[in-house]
């Protein structure tokens, strides 16, 4: 019994790891810092295993440790501003023809946390408010007031560059 | 909303790095290895290693205190605590290898005008302990490196990683009638497994403090209600986010419960990383006012 637990954890991380990479990247927006987060939540996560009681919950129980992983170091860069030396700043992915759409992705990244937390699970993760409730240890109004405040921002935003 | 979808579109192609897999990989191999020596090693106990390192702290107490002359220039700059007991690095080196870097300060507890030898058993766990953290972090670096290289990683790709293994003590409090300290062992690769011990010393008898000593019989339901009053006060306020008791969140402490002394004297309770909040919390701290 713990034994598989153990094993459809491995088994749900290989599978589902570009999508673990890309929700740490959205929030840190380059690829050292997302994949130190990676791999760090993967330790936490195979290291407290135990505390994992059901195989359904398995991806709610891992985006909680990665979502957590992900703000915390976000919060440790906030605190010490790392120096430009040029080797941390990457330029950020851009297609071209993009220039005016890409101001939604932007503005997400800008929300404050717990807000783009909720929007990104949302619409870019495609998950239940229920799951995100799990995730973020919130109730679920919170979450729904943490999403209709974060679409109502957006909007505005979006109003104000369109005008 | 259609711009949310191209957002989406956007955030899909965030290109996947080649080392994802790598990294991944090896994660999960460390934690595998790490998961079966942990269990072959708690069927056969460590005591043995313990004693050995502490047999060999006893030879090193005498050889520093005689013959290094660093160790008695360094005692002028020491950090005085109050007039009875102060704290001084008792061994501290650094070292770099190729892999790795590791620094360590070791500290002890010196009783002034007491030869009693009563904070020798502390400073012999002390000394223990943190070489044994650092053995053991320096284990947990090797490990790391063979799962990296076993899964295609190259030594250039690997010093990259500026593997840093710290030891160091700091501290908290020193009054009239005790000494409080701290000790830490840091990994910058991995967090999981940094570590911070508490010690406190009472000065008039040279013994560990307890909670009970400092609150009373009563301490675990005075520290459970304090505690509890905190989280409440600190979640409403949206200072903190707490698990709640469901998502293992806090219980209530026992006798083992981690604290620390401050300079009014009182304990300040310490729960690690992840133990009762989210990550992002770092370790939380209660201070219990007496009542």
């Amino acid at each position: 019994m713990e034994k598989d637990l153990y094993e459809i954890l491995i088994e749900y991380i290989l599978e589902d790891q570009n999508r673990f990479y890309r929700l740490a990247y959205s929030y840190v927006q380059n690829k050292d810092d997302a994949l130190d987060i990676v791999q760090n939540a993967i330790c936490k996560a195979l290291e407290r295993y135990e505390t994992l009681r059901d195989a359904g919950a398995v991806r709610a129980w891992f985006y909680r440790i990665l979502v957590n992983e992900s703000l915390a170091v976000l919060k440790k860069k906030k605190e010490v501003p790392l120096p430009d030396d040029g080797a941390g700043g990457e330029i950020p992915y851009h297609e071209k023809g993009y220039e005016i759409q890409d101001d939604l992705y932007e503005q997400i990244n800008r929300l404050n946390e717990e807000v783009q937390t909720v929007i990104k699970l949302r619409f870019y993760e495609e998950m239940t408010l229920q799951e995100i409730a799990q995730i973020t240890g919130a109730n679920l109004n919170t979450v729904k007031a943490r999403l209709y405040r974060g679409l109502k921002t957006l909007k505005q935003n979006i109003q104000e560059v369109d005008a | 909303m259609t711009q949310i979808s191209d957002a989406k579109k956007r955030y899909d192609e965030i290109p996947i790095p080649e080392e994802l897999s790598g990294v991944v990989r090896s994660a999960i191999d460390y934690s595998t290895v790490r998961k079966k020596k942990i269990r072959k090693r708690q069927k056969s106990r460590m005591g043995k290693k313990v004693l050995a390192a502490a047999a060999a702290v006893a030879v090193m107490f005498t050889l520093g205190l005689n013959t290094s002359t660093a160790f008695a220039e360094s005692m002028g700059e020491l950090p005085v605590i109050g007039p009875v007991a102060r704290v001084l690095t008792f061994r501290s080196y650094e070292k770099t290898t190729e892999d790795l870097s590791i620094s360590v300060d070791i500290p002890s507890v010196e009783m002034i005008g007491e030869d009693s030898g009563l904070a020798d058993d502390l400073n012999e766990e002390i000394y223990a302990r943190c070489e044994e953290y650092a053995q053991e972090a320096v284990q947990r670096a090797e490990e790391y490196k063979e799962a990296f290289m076993a899964t295609g990683g190259t030594e250039e790709e690997w010093a990259a990683h500026n593997i840093e293994i710290k030891v160091w003590y700091e501290i908290k409090s020193q009054t009239e009638h005790y000494l409080s300290f701290a000790v830490m062992g840091t990994e910058n690769w991995v967090s999981a497994y940094n570590e911070t011990r508490y010690y406190n010393v009472d000065l008039s008898t040279g013994k560990t403090v307890t909670l009970q000593d400092l609150l009373g019989d009563d301490y675990i339901r005075i520290a459970d209600e304090s505690i509890r009053k905190q989280i409440q006060e600190r979640s409403s306020a949206g200072e903190a986010v707490f698990f709640t008791e469901e998502e293992g969140g806090f219980t209530g402490i026992t006798e083992d419960t981690k604290f620390y002394i401050n300079e009014a004297g009182n304990p300040v309770i310490v729960f690690d990383q992840y133990e009762i909040a989210p990550g992002s919390e770092g370790m939380p701290e209660f201070e219990i006012v007496k009542e």
